[in-house]
């Protein structure tokens, strides 16, 4: 009885009447606030595309450049469509739009401009301080377009906030590697390149297994690999030609891979590797003897070392990139044998 | 008999396996499944740049968004060894307070939901209502707001949005008291919430809770004691019970209301002329930062190399509360529907629960990540 008649109490009151004729049902609410984000809105003639709202875009396929037909009137225009399935309403699009008067408008995103904002760029341009010879060239080719570059403490440093990645650092610096272009975004599909050419090269080279097996110390033994095929399937990964040269470029610099051959007529079965190989690669077994499994192999070389009979041989191969490797480019392969001691 | 509900039931708003067993109508034990919503958002962060990372960050919670993105930039900005312009600094606490006040009575709301009181549900959702319309005003969207970023805030305010603010902050404190009192005197509601669900002060601290939860049960640890800007230029008093059960747990959050609508009047009259931004670099390192969020603490480790987010791992608050709440409210609950009750008080959000570190048996902590997760990234 008392719950009932405090309910009573409770809906007799004033105020419970005014506020229930209020909610939400007044103009002033039923409007949209000023500062409200809607999807961006595009304007299409301002656009210069320069492509900086795409490179800032934290959602996947949210907002892409598109360029409509030339025809005998006028050029074609390019210019930023959003895909509103896509799209998580930020507004970061409309704040890094450089030009002027903007090209997106998203809420009031489009009044912020800070000179210090930092445009999210492909690469990332830093100084290997170790291999940096200091002859200042990247500084006094930077003072008269960005001033990016400075000394501090006899140190060449870059400051990002105002660099504006036109890469002329790179193409001055006398030093191979010194100042590097790293490229920020994509890292999963570089990945994947990488692991592409990796493992054709490997594949190339365990073809002529056989002829890199009787290899004496002084000899060398060369494969010539044309890369048109691996750029095509790199293409497939990811459709930019930049990045795909710069990844050959860098894989083909620094690449050494070590191959283990296994030369079974020599084999014993004495059984010393098998307790030495760290990986468990070697096993025996008493009807098929010895047996190496290539997958588990590390390469690391210590079967080379123990084997009395010279059953495994160690070698070294580097590579060396000449021309574009998306047109008649060559990886030239070079094999070597190991100055390793053997027993 | 044990009485399964979930991962989709009516009584639940997020999927979550509650395996209750009873004995009659009397629930003895209760164990609880996640894993129904796990996205994986740290894998995703990873490999980004902080730019678009502090994105993500605010899609970790549903409800209590804002916190993320603050900790997520004061984390970087504890990297960079740098504090924010005093006036970011105090609209970050402005806005932090609007968002605790609406997920407080959010939360309150689903518990009087769960109790079947369905006038002071409709109640604390209508009280809710202009805090988001003052949220929106300040920030331009209601949940998501974009508003943070690693250096400051994105939007300066002027005298007509903070006047605004304070008059939707008047309106709600005067009739504040009004609601506490149905709730705190009624009599109905009182006796379903009094000497249910109780959990101790040295059970808390086994479980770990923190938060509301934490203080209801008398554990007295509010990490805005320890935030710079709180401690120096705000005064604000902790609120801690000791009842410990269901009651305690609702009028905990309904005091900390009170304590936040104090915080916003000291905020926006004291809030300083100047910048609202500066500019920060970020060097490559780690970091860690720790924030009070509606529902507790909330944690961020960071690896940076200057421009990417190498690693990132995230802890929420839920993930030590719902723990507590299987292990030591819902044990010896009367009837099925009380158990119900306590799961909603413990204001449960299971999309911020859904991380991915695992600690195995021997305390190492591994990353769990789908193995062929993949996301398409600019096709």
């Amino acid at each position: 009885m008392s719950s009932v008649i405090w309910y009573l109490y409770e809906f007799a009151r004033k105020s419970w009447a005014e506020k229930f004729a209020d909610a939400k049902t007044d103009q002033e609410i039923m409007e949209t606030p000023s500062r409200f984000r809607d999807f961006p809105e595009v304007r299409k003639e301002y656009c210069i595309a320069c492509g900086a709202c795409t490179a800032a875009c934290p959602a996947p396929m949210a907002i892409k450049l598109v360029r409509t037909k030339d025809n005998t009137h006028e050029k074609g225009i390019t210019y930023p469509i959003i895909n509103n399935r896509g799209c998580i309403r930020c507004g970061f699009c409309a704040e890094v739009c450089p030009t002027e008067p903007k090209t997106l408008l998203c809420g009031e995103n489009h009044h912020i401009r800070e000179k210090f904002t930092i445009f999210p760029q492909e690469k990332l341009y830093v100084i290997d301080d170790y291999l940096c010879i200091r002859c200042k060239k990247c500084l006094e080719t930077c003072k008269n377009v960005a001033g990016a570059i400075s000394e501090v403490d006899k140190k060449m440093v870059i400051d990002q906030s105002k660099c504006i990645g036109c890469g002329d650092c790179v193409k001055n610096c006398p030093v191979k590697g010194a100042v590097k272009a790293i490229y920020v975004d994509h890292v999963e599909e570089q990945k994947s390149i990488i692991n592409l050419v990796v493992n054709t090269l490997e594949s190339r080279i365990d073809e002529d297994q056989d002829k890199i097996m009787f290899l004496e110390p002084p000899e060398v033994y060369k494969i010539d690999y044309p890369t048109y095929e691996l750029a095509q399937k790199a293409r497939e990964i990811i459709p930019q030609e930049d990045l795909i040269r710069d990844t050959f470029e860098k894989i083909t610099d620094r690449l050494k891979l070590r191959i283990l051959t296994w030369n079974e007529e020599k084999c014993t079965d004495c059984r010393l590797c098998v307790s030495e190989c760290p990986s468990g690669a070697i096993t025996y077994d008493e009807e098929e003897g010895v047996k190496r499994d290539p997958d588990k192999c590390l390469r690391c070389s210590i079967c080379y070392q123990t084997c009395p009979f010279d059953v495994p041989g160690y070698y070294l191969a580097r590579f060396q990139l000449t021309d574009d490797p998306l047109d008649e480019g060559l990886i030239q392969i070079t094999i070597k044998p190991s100055k390793l001691p053997t027993q | 008999m044990i009485l399964p509900i979930g991962p989709i039931h009516p009584a639940l708003k997020e999927p979550l396996r509650l395996k209750l067993k009873t004995q009659g109508e009397k629930v003895l034990e209760a164990e609880i499944d996640y894993g129904y919503v796990h996205r994986g958002i740290e894998r995703v962060m990873r490999g980004k740049t902080w730019q678009k990372g502090i994105f993500l960050s605010e899609r970790v919670c549903g409800i209590c968004s804002y916190i993320h993105t603050q900790t997520f930039a004061e984390t970087f900005e504890s990297i960079a060894g740098e504090q924010v312009p005093l006036r970011a600094q105090f609209l970050r606490v402005l806005t932090n307070e609007l968002d605790r006040i609406q997920s407080h009575l959010l939360a309150n709301s689903t518990y009087f939901k769960a109790l079947e009181h369905e006038t002071l549900f409709m109640y604390m959702l209508h009280l809710r209502e202009p805090i988001m319309d003052a949220i929106e005003l300040l920030t331009g969207n209601r949940v998501n707001m974009g508003w943070n970023i690693v250096g400051g805030v994105k939007m300066d305010v002027n005298q007509s949005h903070l006047d605004s603010i304070m008059k939707i902050i008047l309106e709600l404190e005067d009739q504040y008291d009004r609601y506490v009192e149905m709730f705190n005197h009624g009599p109905l509601v009182g006796i379903r919430s009094h000497d249910v669900g109780k959990m101790t002060r040295e059970e808390a601290i086994k479980a770990r809770a923190v938060g509301p939860i934490g203080r209801a049960s008398g554990l007295k640890h509010d990490l805005r004691e320890q935030h710079h800007t709180y401690h120096d230029h705000f005064d604000f008093k902790v609120i801690w019970r000791k009842e410990q059960d269901n009651y305690a747990r609702t009028m905990n959050r309904f005091d900390e209301v009170t304590e936040s609508i104090k915080i916003i009047k000291q905020a926006i009259e004291n809030l300083p002329p100047g910048e609202i931004r500066k500019q920060i670099t970020i060097p490559a390192g780690y970091g860690e930062w720790r924030n009070e969020a509606p529902r507790g603490e909330v944690t961020y480790m960071i690896e940076t190399n200057g421009n990417l987010i190498k690693n990132a791992s995230i802890r929420t608050p839920s993930i030590m509360n719902i723990d507590a709440c299987a292990k030591y409210m819902m044990k010896d609950v009367a009837t099925v529907p009380d158990a119900l009750a306590t799961y909603a008080s413990v204001d449960p959000c299971i999309a911020c629960t859904e991380r991915v570190v695992i600690m195995d048996e021997t305390g190492k902590s591994q990353e769990y990540v789908y193995p062929d997760y993949n996301i398409p990234y600019n096709e």
